[in-house]
């Protein structure tokens, strides 16, 4: 009997995992309800610390003052220009911010790749995929159109939440155009986390908490860093850092996880 | 040509040896029944094939190409364990991811054609947690059909299953297996179901083939024996035990002789000793028999 087997090609292979991964992150509830969250994260920030400006609350024990600072500006929750970025500055308005997401990127990635282990979903995948590559491909781009999407409910909901709250859109020496641009390096910077949360997911496999928690880990790494790469005043050049940088990771810890569907049981 | 064949393979999990350098050959257009105790080294086999985890040693070849090459690879349907969908998605979503997952050209089509060949045509909107387990097993082998593969592997597929479902997927593996250009590879417990369908059989223990061979072998191999009623069948038992070296009563309370003897030998045998034959006559062991009896002789060496 002799049997022959149609070729695939790597396109074609790559376009029906795509095709399932954006079936699977657009057809559940999760991507929505964390897109959600980010919409309403800004909206509430806003407007409670707007509310509280100015509060002064006082410790029984000591009788320190404590003076609540809300935020000045809307823009001061994407991001704030680089002459005043201060990375090791903890205030309310340099924590609660855009960079909040990095973590939640950790959820989302974690969440969806081990649904695929957890399931039993995997099995059905690499029985008729024997290159890693295309799974790992795959995710890497779903995950970063879902991110991309929560970065951008977080933006909606800033401006939404700035315009509840009464805050003043002037962007300052940054222009509409920093703005843009520090969106963009923001993009770049998902796409590093994203190839760093894959990694972390690929080794966890059905162990979401595993992955999330070494994903967080990661996160709390690179976390100071971000504001000083991602200003509110960024140009062309940290753009490209920041998406250079994704491209890196991605390939790279693309290679690892690869390498750890290789060696490793799926099942 | 062989659609499978496995040489030397070996599997470690820690410092436990799963597979001892397994060998297995399984025809294409077999349907090959794999069959072992638990923990002897079944899934973890299938599993191998199907590129889910590692081997430590030894070669898979699949259709003469070696098991990683993603064209043949596409062609392989499987049901390990239980089936991979999502429990809050339908029938049908899941159908439908995986008819992607394979680039399917008309997937509603083939969708619709495979779950009226499990018989499950009418569930298709119903969401997977709430099928039963024969539904969801019946869904698994839907799956596993999808894109006419070339290679079907299942694990334990019956296992599990109330008499009701039992006989739905008796039906729906014998008209799956209908089909001579696929090769189904399928391991149970259930030894009689698959000796209904199996043209091919290969026994494995202890992470080593210890036999292969075909239905016809089998048969060949299958001893006869007589059986028989007696009225007074304790004393007929210690009469017959006292000529021929083999003598069992069964679970229908029949007297088994397998030693080769005639049927009228053991009447006039017992008649001189004042014992009736009620009921006797001639079979042939079944393979769980002959399972039984190979794993016997095993232990024994």
């Amino acid at each position: 009997m002799e049997m022959r087997f149609e070729k695939s090609s790597f396109g074609k292979r790559l376009s029906s995992m795509l095709k399932v991964d954006f079936c699977r992150m657009f057809t559940t509830r999760f991507l929505y309800i964390m897109v959600g969250i980010c919409l309403v994260m800004p909206i509430l920030i806003l407007v409670m610390t707007t509310m509280m400006d100015g509060s002064v609350t006082v410790d029984p024990q000591t009788g320190v003052e404590t003076v609540m600072e809300g935020f000045d500006n809307t823009w001061q929750a994407i991001g704030t220009v680089s002459s005043e970025t201060n990375p090791m500055a903890m205030g309310l308005t340099t924590m609660c911010n855009i960079n909040m997401l990095y973590f939640f990127i950790a959820v989302l990635v974690g969440v969806f790749v081990a649904d695929d282990f957890r399931s039993g979903y995997a099995k059905n995948i690499f029985t008729v995929r024997a290159k890693k590559t295309d799974y790992v491909i795959s995710k890497t781009v779903t995950c970063f159109v879902g991110c991309a999407l929560m970065f951008l409910g977080f933006f909606v909901g800033t401006v939404l939440g700035g315009a509840i709250a009464g805050l003043p859109f002037d962007t300052g020496s940054a222009g509409i155009a920093g703005v843009v641009m520090c969106m963009l390096s923001k993009l770049g910077m998902v796409a590093v986390f994203v190839g760093m949360d894959f990694a972390a997911s690929a080794a966890a496999k059905g162990r979401t908490w595993m992955s999330i928690v070494i994903s967080m880990v990661a996160a709390m790494l690179l976390y100071m860093m971000v504001p000083m790469i991602t200003p509110l005043d960024s140009g062309i050049v940290n753009v490209i850092g920041c998406f250079v940088a994704g491209g890196i990771v991605c390939v790279g810890l693309g290679a690892v996880s690869n390498a750890i569907l290789k060696k490793t049981s799926l099942v | 040509m062989n659609a499978i064949e496995i040489r030397g393979l070996t599997k470690n999990f820690g410092s436990k040896q799963a597979l001892k350098g397994l060998n297995m050959t399984v025809p294409a257009g077999a349907i090959y029944g794999f069959i072992g105790e638990n923990g002897s080294g079944k899934s973890t086999t299938e599993k191998l094939i199907c590129g889910l985890m590692p081997s430590n040693g030894g070669t898979i070849k699949l259709y003469g190409k070696d098991y990683t090459d993603p064209d043949v690879r596409a062609r392989i349907g499987v049901l390990i364990e239980a089936p991979g969908c999502f429990p809050n998605m339908s029938v049908w979503g899941n159908m439908m991811l995986q008819a992607a997952n394979l680039g399917l050209k008309k997937p509603e089509e083939e969708i619709g054609k495979v779950l009226k060949l499990v018989r499950m045509e009418g569930a298709a909107s119903n969401k997977f947690k709430n099928c039963s387990l024969g539904m969801k097993q019946r869904i698994g082998i839907a799956m596993a059909l999808l894109g006419d593969p070339a290679l079907l592997v299942l694990d334990e597929p019956i296992n599990g299953l109330d008499a009701d479902g039992m006989r739905i997927m008796r039906e729906v593996l014998t008209d799956i297996t209908k089909d001579k250009n696929r090769t189904v590879l399928i391991s149970s417990h259930i030894l009689g179901e698959l000796e209904k369908i199996a043209t091919h059989y290969g026994i494995v223990r202890g992470g080593r083939m210890i036999k292969e061979m075909t239905a016809e072998e089998l048969d060949a191999g299958c001893r006869t024996y007589i059986y028989l009623q007696a009225a007074e069948r304790n004393r007929a038992k210690a009469l017959l035990s006292c000529k021929y070296a083999r003598v069992e009563e069964d679970e229908s309370d029949y007297i088994r002789v397998y030693d080769e003897a005639r049927a009228e030998e053991i009447v006039s045998y017992l008649y001189e000793s004042g014992i009736t034959v009620s009921e006797i006559g001639t079979s042939k062991i079944g393979l769980e028999e002959y399972y039984m009896d190979l794993m016997h002789e095993k232990e024994v060496r």
